[in-house]
């Protein structure tokens, strides 16, 4: 996220000669996401799922959850949709790439603004915002509807502390997936492949990881982007072993800052 | 205008080789004319209009537009318009809005939407999916796009592909309107018979390189020139007969190529000195033709002889 900022900082600071300024850029990437209906089904996909799903596992295991031979925290559940959630904020995040490469519509984008930095940074700066509101909300509405069952069972947890940063967390989780998946996108330019790469890199890599032995191995787990990034959007992560979440994220914006400017430095120099 | 100098794009084909697409082409296309770009396929029509709208960079030499790197434009939808091609689409999105993300984009009020509309005929449906549009409403869509910032220069890559007769009569009447306003029209085809049709000039391009530079009407005298045909059994004869005349007179194998004269000429001619005549025919090269005939060395891509039993 940090690559994106410094970005539109230095590209504004030229805009005066140089293609349309970045205000009229932000515009027209925003009528573009917000007039394909991709775009709000899998918004309305992150909060059915990431909520739903978090409502429906706390309502499930509730009562084992407040029982003695529970092995897991109740914090480990109030914001278990957004593990799947995540999967829709990838999707989102390769849509609004890499649709333009498969439809040529890229040709039209860069013919009317030429400053192709600017059109990756009104992208990134559009789905991180929309994605930071969708995620927080999502995960408030989970955390609404879960804690009730949590509540019934003595083990319900207040908004605040590791329960209240989760719920921005999760904004910023997916916030930063987004934007991950944005840079993969610029890179690969196909909807199918960016998506099975970051799912893959996520979901499975971050997992077989663990099976790397000895310190190494311990590290590996705890730098894989899905691993770093996650740990902030949960009360109580799964593993234990994991970066603390403020650590965590700061890795996982590092890996997708260093990615942004990869894809940032291909954009400028590959012919559209 | 639109003017390139030593413009070049070699392409990578792997293993370190390279294919030179656009080969230091020099052209100037001025304003007030409609200029046709004619090439077979993979000639470097396509390339090249990519140059002049920065969507590919070229390898060396330069490409202006109105005196500028089209990049270095503040608001470059008011310095050029372009049809690329139909599908630069987003298929979900309808028409309106996608006009409306592109005059966003260069600062174009909103209401110019609503006229690019009007003048391409697409107002009635412009709130349907565009993935919905017929090749040729996709066509109208693009032009539509191109006339956006009002530009002094239009730029059309096959512009007429895929449409209807009346299609492709609307972009010819529109074209020439465009120049007639006194703006730069430069528009691409593999076509000879629409170019002839539609273009005051003509540039001419074949493996990169170009073959011709020139106004249509000398490109007609110079290339698409008849003659009359004659066979004989004297040959000679006829031959000393028309060229004692002081006409041009061509022998290819077993006949003369008469220029200048027509055919029942000839034959009165012929006739009058007692010569027999076995064939007296005018031949009428069109520009198809001779199109052909100047390009053939660099098709890129010749379809494999029928004869040869490919379709055995």
């Amino acid at each position: 996220m940090t690559a994106t900022m410094t970005e539109g900082g230095t590209l504004l600071v030229g805009s005066a000669e140089r293609g349309p300024g970045f205000g009229a850029v932000l515009r027209a990437e925003w009528l573009k996401l917000r007039t394909v209906r991709s775009t709000w089904w899998t918004l309305v996909a992150t909060f059915v799922l990431g909520a739903g799903l978090t409502v429906l596992l706390c309502w499930a295991n509730a009562d084992w959850l407040a029982s003695a031979d529970a092995d897991e925290s109740p914090g480990s559940f109030v914001t278990w949709g957004m593990m799947i959630a995540q999967i829709t904020a990838v999707v989102l995040g390769a849509l609004v790439v890499t649709t333009e490469y498969g439809t040529g519509m890229i040709r039209s984008s860069f013919a009317a603004v030429p400053a192709r930095g600017r059109v990756l940074a009104a992208k990134s700066l559009l789905l991180v915002t929309v994605l930071f509101v969708v995620g927080t909300v999502t995960a408030l509405a989970g955390y609404a509807g879960g804690n009730y069952f949590l509540d019934r069972e003595g083990i319900g947890m207040a908004l605040e502390g590791g329960v209240l940063r989760s719920m921005y967390g999760s904004g910023l989780y997916l916030a930063g997936i987004g934007l991950f998946t944005v840079a993969v996108g610029f890179l690969l330019r196909h909807t199918a492949g960016t998506i099975s790469v970051v799912l893959a890199l996520m979901l499975i890599l971050g997992n077989m990881v663990n099976l790397v032995p000895g310190a190494f191995g311990d590290w590996l787990v705890k730098l894989m982007p899905g691993n770093a990034g996650s740990v902030i959007s949960t009360p109580v992560p799964f593993n234990p072993d994991l970066l603390g979440p403020w650590t965590g994220f700061a890795v996982f914006a590092a890996e997708t800052a260093v990615l942004l400017a990869a894809a940032y430095v291909v954009l400028r120099r590959r012919d559209a | 205008m639109i003017r390139a100098h030593a413009l070049t794009k070699r392409f990578a084909t792997g293993k370190g080789q390279t294919r030179v697409a656009v080969d230091g082409i020099d052209f100037v296309v001025e304003p007030g004319r409609v200029t046709g770009f004619l090439g077979p396929n993979g000639a470097g029509k396509s390339t090249t209009m990519r140059m002049i709208l920065g969507l590919d960079a070229p390898t060396s030499g330069t490409v202006s537009v109105n005196g500028h790197r089209y990049a270095a434009a503040p608001a470059p939808l008011r310095e050029i318009g372009a049809l690329l091609d139909a599908h630069a689409i987003h298929p979900g999105r309808s028409a309106r809005d996608h006009l409306r993300w592109m005059a966003a984009s260069n600062g174009i009020p909103t209401t110019r939407v609503g006229e690019v509309l009007e003048l391409v005929g697409l107002e009635s449906v412009a709130g349907q999916r565009a993935g919905r549009y017929s090749l040729g409403m996709g066509q109208r869509l693009g032009i539509a796009a191109a006339m956006l910032g009002d530009p002094p220069v239009v730029v059309l890559d096959e512009p007429v592909n895929g449409l209807d007769p009346e299609g492709i009569r609307w972009v010819r009447t529109f074209a020439r309107q465009l120049a007639d306003e006194g703006r730069t029209v430069f528009i691409s085809s593999h076509l000879m018979s629409e170019m002839a049709l539609m273009a005051d000039h003509l540039l001419v391009i074949g493996r990169g390189s170009i073959l011709a530079d020139c106004s249509m009407s000398d490109f007609m005298s110079d290339h698409a020139a008849s003659y009359v045909r004659v066979k004989a059994p004297a040959l000679a004869d006829v031959e000393n007969l028309l060229s004692g005349r002081g006409l041009d007179v061509t022998r290819v194998d077993d006949e003369l190529r008469v220029v200048g004269l027509d055919a029942a000429a000839v034959g009165e001619l012929a006739f009058r000195h007692g010569l027999m005549l076995h064939e007296l025919t005018l031949v009428r090269s069109s520009l198809e033709d001779a199109f052909m005939a100047l390009t053939a060395d660099s098709v890129e891509y010749h379809a494999a002889d029928a004869s040869r039993g490919a379709l055995r």
